[in-house]
């Protein structure tokens, strides 16, 4: 069995919070895994719980089939990074690699090799509490590398990170993926992972609202809507319900139709005879397929006169 | 589903896990230099605030300062008595009835200058029988006794006491001794009409050879006066006593040399015109004995102890502790804590690894500056004309090694406050204040002695206990207060206790790292 | 400057810790007093011991958390960053440092106020039942005689000139668990080290400058004539630890970047 992250009907309260309310997804190995989901959703206590650092009150979390904690070199079963601030300020970055090889048995070697690798060569000897954010995701990404696991798990790993950062990052997880190894990242905003992840795990308010590729979401949201302009929308309104598709007015000129494909339309309006200047296919970008099925589980949202500015 | 080939891991299985881990946290101790730089500190003060403690006692004679006698058993001893003996070769016994013992005893002053000298004995003014291995002074013996308050007791080399039958003596109730020798045994009788005989106990004098000095003998150690000192602590002084006892019906049996009593004031103390001071004395009429002694047959306890070379380390301690509990604190406070709960998910070894970690690196440190501060504060000592106190190698040992180990176990305990804690500030304090204020306030403050006692008993303090070279000789009246470096429990058992607190916290810091989420 | 006030007093207050810090405060105080008290027992020649001093011991437990109080109010801000908000907010230094003195010595002198004076009077409640006596049928000092008085406010005073020996220590070390084990080291190492030494001269040097054992000079009643200084001295001692620290914490505050 390929080692993955499986998680499990996951439920967990802090007080009368609740956090996870039966998370479960599982990770494919091969493929960048985005985890998105607005702030408060349960990304980071549902990785926390994988890593066996929270405990969940029910369900469970197994990386390679096993509970975290009974992994005997944890380091070689899964990398994470999840806080990058995470460090002694007045340790090298290279000692900081180090005394995490040592936890796990491996040498000197592999430390220089994940150094060079993360491209913080020039910098190893240099104290982590002088880095830049960018430098201290590098540095964390190295301490994921460290035991060369199978599946890898990034908390927002792009945070901070300037352009020539963003850019870097995406082709490394991509390169990690193609190695044949489980990537899960996860990202508060959509675009990040427009052009990194292949697969999808959407979340709101503790528990997965979507597990799908990233055509299938986009799909998904476009839902068949076809939008049509027409000089007599009365007419088409009723020519379209009659076939028994739903129509909506979209605007003075506009119908959103849908129900029915494109081409039937097209079909149908032309026996009819009623005029159309347009008729397309709605296809929804995945911020907006994102933003749809979040609507929901966003636990914070600006009201009032803040939102209406 | 995915086509791609499962990902296998490059990196091989290390050694076993524990070793692994104590290897990370000493990785992560020596590469914060703050750290390192700390722990060479801690030692450094304690060897040189040691040094400066042993510089600054002073202590002077007219010129070359007596030497201290030494017992059997490699203790100084006070060996400084009244005796009249004869020679004994071989085997024999001396039988004698004592019928009273009277004496002096002076009292503190109440107008400067003005002596006020009362009748009475000390608790621990002796008279009796002895067979002494020859007159100079910490040589083996043994001696029946009547004693002035706790009975009639058995002694011998000065550290031995054994208990016979309680009680005064006086013209009505006399005590009848005896005192046998067979080779290198003496065995010690007690009767009270010469009839029956009950045996008080037996010595060995490993090495008696056969010709020895035996005969009557009258010693008393100073009355003791104990004040609470003005700014806390306490002071004892000793003031003058001296003890009569009577004895009559005298037998020797043996191969006694022949000739009248040989009177010595052994050890007695000589005034600048080469008169003795307080001298005692030997009358004899129709077969009835009188002798006057000053002095005592004991262990010595003036003098420098070689733990006052280590008062370093209390200051080197606090270094100790805001170390060990950074260690832990730290990572907590940067996150730190949760990358070493991934890499050693684990937590009790995590946790036990990361305090034998502290514990090592803060017992070799201790190790080299208790050994430096020892070595170097005798002779500082030495040369400013101080009398040290003789140890046994093994005492010195356990004094260096355990002062190591105190450190090290309050390193421990100081860690896991800090994981229990989590925050710096109240970590360092509970630890200062269960490890290091309760041995202030026991030795430096107005607190009463029981008080200061109890403190070292049921604190983690109690560990000092492992520093006292000189033990506490129920026969002998002391100032025993953990002011003048008395323990109220035994080195190892106070220790124990101070290992004990840092096990139990320990404990509890992994119950709640197991239980609580990261 | 009272912008500055009102502002360190609202973030004391908010603080979580205070309250029981000051709670600790009189608690340990008291607990010490009390034992100290009960542990004491007289001869029939006499009670050789200062009765002030001995129901007014538990002060020498509590200072520890007025000198939390104090190294929590500076390097609790550096620990977190917020020391960098509060100079944005106030960007006089001096003011800041002045204004958190002025908090901390407030809160000590109340909580400080409290803890001493029910100690004196429980502790010498004790000490009667202990058959404590001044001289022969003469009880020991009440709160009401001058001696003991000067031994209470003193005490308060001491409290509060501890509270502010830590504030500058803190604001000079900045790091909390440095910053304490300073403070401590400072009050209980250079208090005990008179013991440690045996010349006589280096001996009351030593006692004379130790901002614990000088300040806590003002507690003694008997045989003034023989302390190394006198209790108004001592406690002169103490506010020059306090105010050299102060300035220094205030110096390399003003210096330093945030």
């Amino acid at each position: 069995m390929q080692a993955t992250i499986e998680v499990n009907g996951l439920r967990k309260r802090f007080g009368s919070t609740v956090a996870l309310d039966g998370m479960s997804f599982t990770v494919e190995a091969g493929h960048v895994t985005g985890f998105v989901g607005p702030n408060g959703a349960g990304k980071s206590t549902t990785m926390r719980v994988i890593l066996g650092l929270d405990s969940a009150d029910e369900g469970t979390a197994l990386v390679g089939g096993r509970r975290y904690r009974s992994l005997r070199n944890p380091l070689s079963h899964i990398g994470a990074l999840l806080d990058a601030a995470a460090l002694q300020p007045s340790r090298t970055a290279r000692n900081h690699l180090l005394w995490l090889a040592h936890s796990q048995g491996l040498g000197v070697r592999r430390v220089d090799e994940v150094i060079e690798r993360v491209g913080l060569g020039s910098a190893a000897q240099r104290k982590a509490g002088g880095f830049s954010l960018g430098m201290r995701q590098r540095l964390g990404i190295a301490a994921a590398l460290l035991g060369d696991p199978p599946v890898l798990m990034l908390d927002e790993p792009s945070n901070g990170l300037d352009p020539e950062g963003i850019v870097w990052m995406r082709g490394f997880l991509r390169s990690l993926a193609a190695d044949g190894r489980a990537v899960l990242v996860s990202s508060h905003l959509m675009s990040e992972l427009e052009d990194t992840a292949d697969h999808l795990v959407v979340v709101g308010r503790g528990r997965v609202v979507a597990d799908t590729s990233v055509a299938g979401l986009i799909a998904t949201a476009s839902g068949g809507r076809v939008t049509l302009r027409t000089t007599a929308p009365s007419q088409a309104m009723a020519a379209l319900t009659q076939a028994g598709a739903s129509v909506a007015a979209a605007g003075r000129d506009t119908l959103t139709v849908t129900g029915l494909a494109g081409e039937h339309i097209v079909a149908l309006l032309s026996r009819y005879a009623v005029p159309f200047s347009e008729v397309s296919a709605h296809r929804a970008t995945l911020e907006e397929a994102y933003m749809d099925l979040t609507r929901d589980a966003v636990e914070f949202r600006a009201t009032g006169h803040e939102a209406a500015r | 589903m995915s086509a791609t080939a499962p990902y296998r891991s490059g990196a091989r299985a290390g050694r076993g896990g524990f070793a692994r881990l104590l290897r990370a946290e000493w990785t992560k101790f020596r590469t914060v230099r703050g750290w390192v730089l700390a722990m060479v500190a801690a030692a450094l003060v304690t060897v040189l605030l040691g040094l400066l403690s042993s510089s600054g006692s002073h202590s002077s004679c007219d010129g070359v300062c007596p030497a201290v006698p030494v017992g059997p058993d490699g203790e100084a001893v006070e060996d400084k008595f009244y005796f009249a003996h004869r020679p004994l070769a071989g085997d024999g016994s001396i039988t004698v009835r004592v019928t009273s013992m009277t004496g002096q005893i002076r009292l503190p002053d109440l107008n400067p200058g003005t002596r006020r000298v009362v009748a009475g004995v000390v608790p621990w003014a002796k008279a009796g029988i002895m067979v002494k291995e020859s007159m100079k002074q910490g040589s083996a013996y043994a001696a029946v006794m009547v004693t002035g308050r706790h009975g009639v007791r058995m002694q011998h080399n000065f550290i031995h006491d054994t208990a016979g039958r309680p009680g005064g003596v006086s013209k009505q109730s006399p005590r009848w001794l005896r005192l046998t020798r067979s080779g290198e045994e003496l065995t010690g009788y007690e009767s009270a009409d010469g009839a029956n005989w009950t045996e008080v106990g037996t010595a060995h004098l490993a090495g008696l050879p056969a010709a020895v000095q035996v005969g009557l003998f009258a010693a008393s150690p100073g009355g003791l006066t104990v004040t609470q000192g003005d700014f806390g602590g306490s002071s004892a002084a000793s003031r003058f006593a001296e003890a009569t006892a009577v004895f009559d019906k005298v037998s020797l049996r043996g191969s006694v040399g022949g000739g009248a009593w040989r009177p010595d004031d052994v050890g007695v103390t000589l005034n600048p015109d080469g008169s003795a001071h307080h001298p005692g004395g030997f009358k004899e009429s129709g077969g009835t004995y009188s002798v006057t002694g000053v002095g005592d047959i004991a262990p010595l306890s003036d003098g420098q102890q070689i733990e006052n070379t280590l008062t370093g380390v209390l200051t080197g301690l606090i270094v100790v502790i805001v170390v060990a509990v950074m260690f832990i604190t730290a990572e907590y406070r940067s996150g730190l804590i949760r990358t070493t709960l991934l890499a050693g998910p684990r937590r009790g070894r995590t946790l036990v690894a990361k305090a034998l970690a502290i514990g090592t690196v803060t017992f070799i440190a201790g190790l080299a500056a208790a050994t430096a501060a020892v070595t170097f504060g005798k002779q500082v000592l030495r040369a400013n004309g101080n009398h040290i106190l003789p140890v046994t190698t093994l005492t010195e040992l356990r004094v260096i090694v355990g002062t190591a180990v105190l450190l090290a176990a309050a390193a421990v305990l100081a860690l896991a406050v800090g994981a229990l804690f989590r925050r710096s500030v109240a970590a360092v304090i509970t630890a200062i204040v269960v490890t290091v204020v309760p041995y202030i306030l026991a030795t430096a403050s107005v607190l009463p002695a029981d008080a200061a006692r109890w403190l070292l008993r049921l604190t983690p303090a109690a560990g000092f206990a492992i520093q006292q070279s000189i033990p506490e000789y129920a026969h002998v009246l002391g100032d025993y207060a953990p002011s003048a470096g008395y323990y109220p429990l035994a080195p190892w058992a106070g220790l124990a206790v101070l290992c004990g607190y840092a096990a139990l916290v320990l404990g509890l810091a992994v119950f709640q790292l197991r239980r609580r989420d990261a | 400057m009272r912008r500055h006030l009102h502002a360190e007093w609202t973030k004391l207050r908010t603080v979580a810790g205070t309250g029981w810090l000051l709670l600790g405060l009189v608690t340990l105080t008291v607990a010490g007093s009390v034992v100290a008290a009960a542990a004491v027992s007289c001869t029939s020649a006499g009670c050789d011991y200062d009765p002030a001093k001995i129901s007014l011991f538990g002060v020498q437990v509590g200072q520890t958390m007025a000198a939390i109080l104090a190294v929590l109010a500076v390097s609790g801000e550096y620990g977190t960053g917020m020391i960098r908000t509060t100079l944005a907010a106030m960007p006089r230094r001096a003011a800041v440092l002045a204004a958190k003195a002025a908090v901390v010595t407030g809160l000590t002198l109340g909580a400080g106020t409290v803890a001493v004076f029910a100690s004196a009077l429980v502790g010498r409640r004790i000490l009667l039942g202990n058959g404590f006596t001044r001289g022969p049928g003469t009880p020991i000092l009440s709160l009401a005689e001058g001696p003991m008085l000067r031994a209470a406010f003193g005490s308060v005073l001491y409290l509060a000139l501890i509270a502010l020996l830590s504030l500058g220590i803190a604001a000079a070390v900045r790091d909390s668990a440095t910053a304490i084990g300073v403070v401590l080291g400072l009050l209980y190492i250079l208090s005990i080290l008179p013991f440690m030494i045996a010349d006589p001269g280096w001996q009351k040097l030593l006692w004379q400058i130790s901002p614990m054992n000088a300040g806590l000079a003002i507690q003694a009643t008997t045989k003034l004539s023989g302390l190394p200084i006198s209790p108004w001295a001592g406690l002169g001692v103490l506010t020059v630890w306090a105010a050299a620290a102060l300035l220094g914490g205030g110096l390399l505050l003003q210096r330093r970047d945030a």
